[in-house]
């Protein structure tokens, strides 16, 4: 970088610039906003490429003994990853699948009434520790990947099904008015207008249940999943710190992982013009 | 009107060799990254106890330039002198707390209430809780709000006008020699805003402070200014007189210009109702007064219609000869309400727009409480203006007289 | 052995419930006590520097998205087993409702009102701690309202790394899987994460009655 200045070097930032500082000086305008993108789309990546990386080089660095290394194998982790994200997704696709749908249902005038107890006893809901939830549907439905994917499913609703609501409520109803005045059935128009404006507001509120997911799936190893709270786990139990602070840096970086990926797919699926 | 102010402008003049309130000496902001000044070598003097509008154009600086007296904004040079001392370099706190500020959003403190807001500085100063407490009060009451029924009210609790008139205590305070005003009545609705203008400058004659006041409006500046700065781009003084001068003699093509066409009508608003000599002989009589009386007065007088008054002498309604010749007359409901009120203090022009607006002949002229003092008609607006016209015609061709002949 | 209903659970176990409960409560309050003095200290620099803005943001929403086990975790080896990683851990996921609503907050104060009180000569300090904060004060307590809900919910994690409060008891039933006695532990640890919640809530709703200006109720 040949001028540094401080906005840009607020954001987290790593690697070699790309070679595109030889452009002109008179486009120091474009270049920097174009700077800007680059650093707010790598900004992320490069933070998490540094922190694995120097943690795959500590660790080398580490004699490990035989149960660090029983943990810390390259098959092993691999599996504890699979198992962390088919929790988070399963978990969020039926969330999404159930709580946008309720959403929709409980924003239609024949259920205005429904729809502030529903918030009610969402948030009420969102009281309980999502640790306690868990164990108790484990206790009752027994342990194993699909009471974990339930207990998820249980806790992550209240986000999206409350984004569903608070983003068709705020669509512009003269809209909805001169959609339906052009003849618009109240099926199109919900399609063609409704949900299309919506979408900022929801699928914030997937993003946020996805990433509840992701945090709470490090729970998942008391009830029979390990995923990469076994990791973390094991590390506490056993008094190994290099295991605790690969399991603990790996979900961090996960989850971090998956919230930018999700924030670039928010960002393209946004309607143009909003 | 014009011509008993000549004197007093030659006295002021005499008076002058003592040192003004403010001086402004080459007074510069530049902004950094702006190679052009936003205020650029202002140089000016206000004098004790007088209104010095500063009026211009949106940009010209006017408002940077009052703000750069209490250094809300550092000048990047010149010096500011109040009271005969540099006061450039002084701890801007102390120097803010001697100046009064008010500016067009008031800027109360909304979890204050209207005592708390107004005792701020004084608080500052150290003053005692009964100080305070006293102060409080008797600026309520100069304001013309109920100290009991405002002190404990929070600023949302008042309108518009309440508020403002809140801002103005709050910057007298703590007695300062000077006050700032930044378009203080802007906000406000034209109705409201007319009587501020006046309260404005009844405080004006009990308080006598220095005080400059920033607008955009003209016809403001005029009723308000005891001298008039229009501002041209960069704070340029255009010309520094008093408004009748500026209306008068206009220095430039600019000055011209700002003042805009309709500069006779604009006069109206320096003659002041109370300077004007009222029709006192209009036939008047009071709600409770029997009706042949009444009718008698009518027939009795020049005039084809009566004003009747209230108990406490209040214009209520207009009747004539038609409505007192019906079967039942109740003179409470007889005739057209007495509307277009003005008081003494108010100009010409104001009458003016209440004749027009009410489409009355003639506007009432009634004292602070409200009660009958006489009648001011259209006609004697129209001969007064025409009069105000001679008199600054004939002034401006004697100074341009003298002006040769000096030349000469 | 039949199992215990619930009710008598509650009964014989009054005691070391209410000890757990005043842990957690403390827990809670220890860590909001502290994410509030740092988070508007962070909110008040995020305000005043729009060079630090972006970075203190960014960092305290990323710490938001951490697994909290991760977060708990990350702070034994630098701070043993106990009270003191759950506290940093809870801190630090406390801060971001704290700063955002900090910086939403005193961007909300009216700018005419501070221009106001500059220009009638009241201090940088006092123009902060008697104009600005109390201006924005409903709006940062809305955000540590959102930081304690957050919070008492996160803090039953903190018995997995041994600290106080009522996840012990969670905990307790989930060693228990299989006995009879399990879904009363994690049925009263539960509930009583539920209770404290809504006692804080409560708390915040009182708090904001006695600490709002009442110029700006």
């Amino acid at each position: 970088m040949t001028t540094s200045t401080p906005t840009e070097t607020t954001e987290p930032q790593t690697g070699p610039e790309p070679a595109e500082d030889t452009a002109d000086v008179g486009a120091t305008a474009v270049r920097r906003t174009r700077r800007k993108l680059v650093l707010r789309w790598m900004g992320m990546p490069a933070l998490l490429a540094l922190a694995f990386g120097a943690l795959y080089l500590w660790v080398s660095g580490q004699e490990l003994d035989s149960i660090e290394k029983r943990t810390l194998n390259a098959s092993a982790l691999t599996q504890r990853v699979i198992e962390h994200l088919q929790l988070a997704a399963v978990s969020t696709l039926i969330v999404i699948v159930i709580a946008i749908p309720l959403g929709i249902l409980a924003t239609r005038r024949s259920a205005r009434y429904v729809a502030p107890v529903l918030l009610a006893l969402g948030n009420l809901g969102q009281a309980i520790p999502s640790f306690g939830l868990i164990t108790i549907v484990v206790l009752l439905a027994g342990v194993g990947f699909k009471s974990v994917v339930f207990g998820l499913v249980a806790y992550s609703a209240l986000p999206i099904l409350r984004n569903t609501m608070v983003g068709l409520q705020q669509v512009d109803q003269t809209l909805v008015k001169s959609a339906r005045g052009m003849g618009m059935s109240p099926m199109k128009t919900l399609l063609r207008v409704e949900l299309p404006l919506a979408v900022p507001v929801v699928l914030a509120g997937v993003r946020t249940a996805l990433i509840l997911n992701v945090g709470t799936a490090t729970l998942a190893t008391f009830f029979g999943v390990k995923a990469l709270g076994y990791v973390i786990f094991q590390g506490i139990q056993l008094d190994r710190t290099p295991v605790l602070i690969v399991g603990a840096v790996m979900a961090s970086g996960l989850a971090l992982l998956v919230d930018y990926l999700a924030g670039v797919v928010e960002e393209l699926l946004t309607p143009r013009g909003l | 009107m014009t011509t008993t102010d000549m004197p007093q402008a030659t006295s002021d003049d005499a008076a002058g060799r003592a040192e003004p309130m403010i001086r402004l000496d080459k007074l510069t902001k530049r902004y950094r990254g702006q190679s052009r000044a936003a205020v650029d070598q202002v140089t000016m003097e206000m004098p004790r106890g007088e209104i010095v509008v500063l009026v211009g154009p949106s940009g010209c600086g006017k408002t940077t330039t009052m703000e750069l007296i209490n250094r809300l904004i550092e000048p990047t040079s010149g010096r500011i002198y109040l009271d005969g001392e540099d006061v450039t370099t002084s701890d801007p706190d102390a120097l803010r707390r001697r100046i009064g500020y008010v500016i067009q959003q008031i800027g109360l403190f909304p979890h204050f209430t209207v005592a708390e807001n107004i005792g701020v500085v004084p608080k500052l100063l150290g003053w005692t809780k009964q100080r305070i407490g006293n102060r409080v009060d008797e600026l309520l009451d100069l304001v013309g709000l109920d100290p009991s029924d405002y002190r404990g009210r929070y600023p949302k609790e008042l309108s518009g006008g309440q508020r403002q008139r809140i801002g103005v205590a709050r910057a007298l305070a703590a007695d300062p020699p000077v006050m700032l005003m930044d378009e203080p009545f802007g906000a406000i609705d034209p109705i409201t805003r007319e009587r501020l203008q006046n309260e404005f400058l009844r405080l004006q004659q009990q308080v006598k402070k220095t005080i400059v006041f920033v607008t955009h409006d003209v016809d403001e500046a005029i009723k308000l200014g005891d001298r008039i700065a229009i501002l041209s781009e960069q704070s340029h003084i255009a010309q520094y007189d008093t408004p009748e001068n500026i209306l008068s003699n206009p220095a430039s093509a600019y000055v011209e210009d700002f003042i805009g066409s309709g500069a006779s009508l604009k006069r109206l608003n320096l003659s002041r109702v109370r300077d004007i000599e009222l029709a006192t002989d209009c036939p008047t009589a009071r709600l409770d007064d029997e009706l042949p009386e009444v009718r008698r007065r009518l027939v009795e007088s020049d005039w084809s219609a009566l004003l009747l008054l209230d108990e406490r002498g209040r214009p209520q309604r207009w009747v004539n000869a038609r409505d007192l010749d019906r079967t039942s007359v109740d003179l409470r409901t007889a005739g057209l309400p007495a509307v277009a009120t003005v008081e003494p203090h108010a100009t010409l022009s104001d009458a003016l727009n209440e004749m027009l607006t009410s489409s009355a002949g003639a506007a009432i002229v009634v004292d602070r409480s409200g009660s009958y003092q006489g009648l001011i008609d259209f006609d004697t607006v129209m001969v007064t203006a025409k009069s105000i016209k001679r008199d600054s015609t004939e002034y401006y061709r004697a100074a341009k007289l003298s002006g040769a002949e000096t030349a000469g | 052995m039949k199992p215990m209903d619930f009710y008598e659970y509650l009964k014989y176990n009054a005691e070391p419930l209410f000890d757990e409960a005043v842990g957690h409560v403390r827990l809670v309050a220890i860590s909001i006590g502290i994410a509030l003095v740092v988070g508007c200290a962070l909110g008040v620099l995020a305000h005043r520097s729009a060079r630090t803005r972006p970075v203190i943001l960014a960092v305290s929403s990323t710490l938001l998205t951490i697994p909290s086990l991760a977060l708990f975790a990350l702070a034994i080896p630098l701070l043993g087993l106990g009270t003191p990683p759950a506290v940093v851990a809870l801190v630090l996921y406390a801060l971001l409702p704290i700063v955002r609503n900090t910086v939403v907050g005193l961007a909300s104060v009216d700018q005419n009102v501070l221009r106001a009180a500059r220009g009638m000569g009241i201090g940088s300090w006092r123009r902060f701690a008697r104009i600005e904060l109390p201006l924005a004060w409903p709006v940062v307590l809305a955000g540590v309202r959102v930081s304690t809900q957050i919070v008492v919910g996160i803090a039953a994690i903190g018995a997995l790394v041994n600290g106080p409060g009522l996840g012990n008891e969670i905990f307790r039933g989930l060693r228990s899987l299989g006995s009879p006695f399990a879904l009363n532990f994690v049925l009263g640890g539960t509930l009583g994460i539920v209770v404290v919640a809504l006692l804080f809530d409560a708390m915040f709703i009182l708090l904001r009655r006695f600490t709002t200006a009442r110029g700006i109720r």
